[in-house]
């Protein structure tokens, strides 16, 4: 039994589904198209890694330029990089939210997240550029070796405890009163104000904590693969997620949590197993993608409620709408 | 100085590439609410299909004919058979933002055992060079820059004078609407992307000329700098992607002039987040900007 | 909350990665085994660097016929396959792990590129499986890695004879005043410093560091700045963009090239094509100067390289274009002493003969030299030692498994060959190195 393998899975299933749970808060929940969310996990692996790393110009890391540098212990990388998250939330926020509209606003945050992708990796000085940062130090590296087994299960207990708290964190905001608000204002959103809600500042708070949630990902998953780059972030990364929480069912945390283990771990991953010892090379790899885009593709046509779809909450006495505008409200 | 000149001259050949692509996929937007993903793909499909023709001796020009043909054809079929069938399933606009990726993932990787991972070139696109007061333009960069001018020409008098151009305007505005004054609006949305998928697959052998070089790995390039103007404008307004296209061209180039030429992007889109903390809505939007319903 | 019921879909997935991580048990301990062998090719075959993976790819479908007709290893035949590492280094490491999970018999891994090495020799490295890796990147310099083994040399000595071939190269005086042109990639930016040291130590000037960004559209501007400063020569590499500058460059000087000068990466079929179709045959011939190792192309070890390449065209159309490509040449040496090293210790386990390479590529004293699997197998065999030089030439491993042999100068003929055109002299590299630092 292959451990490394099965470890890396499971962290990557792991990290996945706390970004998803952050995604389906902001989008799900409260109807904002965050197609800029890769960025907030960026964010946190940028942080998390430059918190950690020696300072550039130390013994062996003397080959990539960048910023900060202050080796600081576990959990500091990890909260610094779930600080960030939000802490980047903010300007983009109050830009995005408080002035467009949602339709302008899935294209603008699009445009963010390739322009955020092509500044960083043109300014090679402040995150060393296309090459990223490497050799990364995992968590707890001076005292557990981590090209062992311990290590690694060790690493997956991490992510674990870190999944359980985001979805209790998660739960708890959904199924509050506040979480009513969300869910009346991304449904009814005239309705919500007429009734004194503000959906901006509601809209605001949702989307700092999920870029706080994000970033939390980004910090986990860059101390595991210990190597963070511009190509890891690309905008379709973004895509990918919002097909993962459509294929698992939108609005619920549940949902997001088979999204996360169907589509980047399950779609992405069981097409690897697609025998490539024949033919040229190249081709079955690209006919892996092929796969990948028909999985999604199939999902949304066949089933395009989500495998598990938000459970209608149905209230004694009020009549049960036949919802054409929840399908189209985003 | 003449750095800035020149310059000048090559922002005019930027702009004009830019200028083509931003339009068609503003429009798609704008009158199909597709953010179509798989545009950057079309637009190098496109100049492929005219690379082949143009290997087997024919002018790049005629070629360019072919992109166009073949992209509008390609489009045509990718709304029948893959958007319109998900659309009228009542898939969310988010979803089909998800399938127009799922479908560039298709595409590039379906061409890439196909035509190779080899960068190409197109024979015979230099013409002679020409100088005029510190600009610095080969003949051909020339013939771009008209064939951009006609493009934007032909679009101004499409959308403005002509029956399917109010058709195509009102359907953006108000399809609902639309179909109630009697517009055909099924007829209108095939001909959009007819339409579009033309100017796509023009762009995409005009960029394929400029770079001089081309894999299918440039189409993401391709979509981006697209992507960027049309926001940039305004998305869903052609006039606005222009002018978008004439900002993002033009700063690109006199950047790269004045600063550090690889960070030419990064001011070109520093001006581009200048812009949206400003004005979110793009430059020409005339819809309210507050969040509104909707 | 309703019950949760997990979909047969979900729980067919589940099922498939359990049975991939519970690959089959390792062999261990002293004879060859039976059953093929495995060499993994881990390299970009999609995205943005899909040109790479091909490249190796050609070396092993080469060397495999070189060991399978020759009595394999022990009777064992060596198959090829290919782990898509989707060019970035998240994708990279799942590639990796399902390899090592789900083959048993890997006996070498080849690829790893500067996109994803730094986070996939640990992971093959903890697997005890040799790795031959194309990466010049300075991280690997001083490598504690014992698995991982690199060919090809680091890239500051790829700058030096840059330099060189401007100060010592044939046919012209020393360039005086030298553009550097690299692109903002991973590799190339490696360059500039050594670059820059190396020259103007030795009495040039840098007229401008022009540092492109790849996969731009167009680079006019770039290009009118860069003639304003006059140089004499241009050092570049911008794998990519290559013909899109140096077309750029012929056109705005008024269609006169300016000689330049390219790193051992440009000695390849793909940045041939580009550039020839770009600027044309005639100027590329006349004034481009590349470098590269020191190989010869010709000699036993070459020949039937050449031959099964030519032979895997059947599988692989575009195999023989990679006749000339340094890292195929070497990746087929690696494969075949990995191979040896097997044979030298009658062991399948890695752990056993990994550190035989070293010794069949360095060659111990009084070690017989061979040029081919078969004469290895028979030296072995009659109870020689021996020492392993291959289509690639001679290896010296340092204490860090980096190997590099002599640089030369070189150009392309109208068929996109390699011709040699010059060489550094010992005393002409040591000032070299020394002015770079």
């Amino acid at each position: 039994m292959n451990s490394y393998y099965a470890a890396n899975l499971l962290v990557y299933a792991g990290v996945d589904i706390i970004a998803l749970l952050a995604l389906n808060l902001q989008f799900g929940v409260s109807g904002i198209v965050n197609f800029s969310f890769i960025v907030f996990q960026a964010v946190g692996a940028y942080t998390a890694a430059v918190l950690s790393m020696p300072p550039d110009t130390a013994q062996g890391y003397d080959f990539q330029i960048y910023i900060g540098g202050y080796q600081l212990p576990f959990p500091l990388p990890w909260l610094g990089g779930a600080f960030a998250g939000g802490l980047v939330a903010i300007p983009v926020g109050l830009v995005v939210l408080r002035k467009l509209r949602s339709d302008y606003q899935a294209i603008a945050l699009l445009v963010l997240s390739i322009i955020t992708n092509e500044v960083i990796t043109n300014a090679r000085p402040f995150l060393n550029g296309a090459a990223g940062l490497a050799l990364v130090p995992p968590p707890f590296s001076d005292v557990i070796d981590p090209n062992t087994e311990t290590y690694q299960y060790f690493y997956v207990a991490m992510t674990a405890v870190c999944v359980v708290l985001v979805f209790v964190v998660v739960n708890r905001i959904v199924n509050s009163p506040y979480g009513r608000s969300l869910r009346a204002m991304r449904e009814r959103e005239l309705a919500a104000m007429a009734i004194g809600k503000n959906p901006v500042q509601l809209k605001m708070t949702v989307f700092i904590v999920g870029g706080v949630i994000g970033g939390l990902s980004g910090a986990i998953l860059v101390g595991f693969i210990q190597l963070w780059a511009p190509s890891v972030w690309l905008y379709p990364e973004t895509i990918i997620l919002f097909a993962a929480i459509i294929v698992g069912g939108r609005g619920n945390n549940v949902g997001a949590i088979l999204g996360a283990l169907l589509v980047p771990v399950g779609f992405e991953e069981a097409t690897r197993f697609i025998p490539s010892s024949f033919g040229p090379p190249g081709l079955i790899p690209a006919l892996q993608w092929v796969a990948i885009g028909l999985l999604i593709i199939g999902f949304l046509w066949f089933r395009p409620e989500g495998v598990r779809p938000e459970p209608r909450h149905v209230f004694e006495g009020a009549p049960v709408r036949e919802d054409l505008e929840d399908a189209r409200a985003s | 100085m003449d750095l800035y000149v020149a310059a000048f001259g090559f922002g005019l050949v930027g702009m004009s590439v830019i200028a083509i692509a931003a339009v068609g996929f503003t429009m798609q937007f704008g009158i199909t609410n597709m953010i179509n993903l798989a545009y950057g793909e079309v637009m190098i499909s496109s100049a492929y299909v005219a690379y082949y023709i143009n290997r087997a001796g024919v002018t790049i020009w005629v070629g360019m004919i072919a992109g166009a043909l073949f992209g509008a054809v390609f489009s045509f079929l990718l709304n029948r058979f893959v958007y319109s069938p998900f659309q009228r399933k009542g898939t969310s606009h988010i979803g089909m933002v998800i399938v127009s990726l799922a479908v560039s993932l298709m595409i590039a990787n379906l061409l890439l055992p196909i035509v190779g991972y080899y960068s190409v070139s197109y024979q015979d696109t230099t013409g002679g060079l020409l100088r005029a007061g510190g600009i610095v333009l080969t003949t051909n960069q020339i013939a771009i820059i008209g064939v951009a001018v006609v493009i934007m020409l032909l679009v101004h008098g499409l959308l403005r004078y002509t029956r399917l151009g109010k058709a195509m305007r009102a359907t953006a505005a108000n399809p609902t609407l639309a179909r109630n004054c009697g517009i055909p609006t099924q007829r209108v949305i095939d001909a959009v992307w007819l339409i579009t998928g033309a100017l796509c697959g023009l762009a995409g052998v005009v960029a394929a000329m400029n770079s001089d070089s081309f894999a299918i790995a440039n189409g993401a390039g391709f979509l981006i700098t697209a992507l960027a103007a049309a926001v940039l404008g305004g998305a869903g307004q052609p006039y606005g992607a222009m002018i978008g296209a004439v900002i993002i061209g033009m700063i690109t180039e006199l950047s790269a002039a004045a600063w550090a030429p690889e960070y030419k992007e990064v001011v070109a889109f520093g001006i581009l987040v200048l812009v949206m903390v400003l004005r979110p809505q793009g430059l020409l939007s005339k819809r309210g900007a507050l969040a509104a319903a909707g | 909350m309703s019950r949760f019921k997990p979909s047969p879909f979900v729980s067919a997935i589940v099922a498939i990665f359990i049975l991939a991580a519970c690959g089959g048990t390792t062999s261990t301990g002293g004879g060859l085994g039976s059953g093929d062998l495995l060499v993994g090719v881990i390299a970009p075959f999609t995205g943005a660097d899909a040109g790479l993976g091909p490249a190796y790819y050609a070396a092993c479908l080469a060397a495999a016929p070189s060991i399978n007709s020759n009595g394999g290893v022990g009777g064992r035949n060596v198959k090829c396959e290919q782990f898509d590492t989707r060019g970035e280094p998240a994708d990279a490491v799942p590639a990796a792990n399902k390899m090592i999970a789900s083959n048993s018999n890997l006996m070498a891994v080849v690829g790893c590129t500067s996109d994803e090495a730094a986070t996939v020799a640990p992971i093959i490295d903890r697997a005890h499986i040799p790795m031959f890796c194309m990466t010049g990147q300075s991280e690997f310099n001083k490598t504690a890695l014992k698995y991982f083994h690199r060919l090809v040399p680091a890239d500051v000595y790829d700058a030096f004879a840059m330099v060189g071939s401007a100060l010592f190269g044939p046919g012209h005086d020393p360039y005086k005043k030298a553009a550097l042109v690299f692109g903002d990639d991973i590799g190339s930016q490696a360059f500039v410093a050594p670059a820059t040291n190396a020259f103007t130590h030795l009495g040039g000037t840098i007229a401008i560091n022009q540092p492109i960004h790849l996969g731009a559209s167009s680079y006019r501007t770039e290009v009118a700045a860069m003639l304003k400063t006059n140089p004499d020569v241009i050092l570049t590499e911008a794998l990519g963009s290559a013909g899109t500058y140096l077309k750029e460059v012929k056109t705005q000087n008024g269609g006169k090239m300016i000689p330049f000068i390219g790193s051992s990466a440009t000695i390849d079929p793909t940045w041939f094509q580009q550039v020839r179709d770009a600027i044309g045959i005639n100027d590329l011939l006349k004034y481009y100067g590349g470098v590269d190792l020191g190989y010869t192309f010709s000699g036993p070890a070459y020949s039937e390289f050449l031959t099964n390449l030519n032979a895997a065209a059947s599988t692989f159309a575009d195999a023989p274009k990679y006749k000339q490509r340094g890292s195929t040449l070497h990746l087929y040496d690696g494969i075949i002493m990995a191979a040896l090293a097997m044979v030298a210790t009658n062991s399948a386990d890695p752990k056993v003969y990994n550190s035989k390479i070293i010794d069949i590529a360095n060659g111990t004293s009084g070690a017989t030299v061979v040029n081919t699997y078969k004469d290895g197998v028979a030296a072995l065999k009659a109870g020689k030692s021996i020492r392993f030089v291959g289509a690639g030439g001679e290896n010296n491993f340092d204490q860090y498994n980096n190997s590099q042999s002599g640089y030369i100068l070189v150009g392309y003929d109208k068929d996109g060959n390699e011709v040699t055109v010059g060489h550094l002299t010992p005393d002409q590299t040591s000032k070299l190195i020394a002015a770079g630092g």
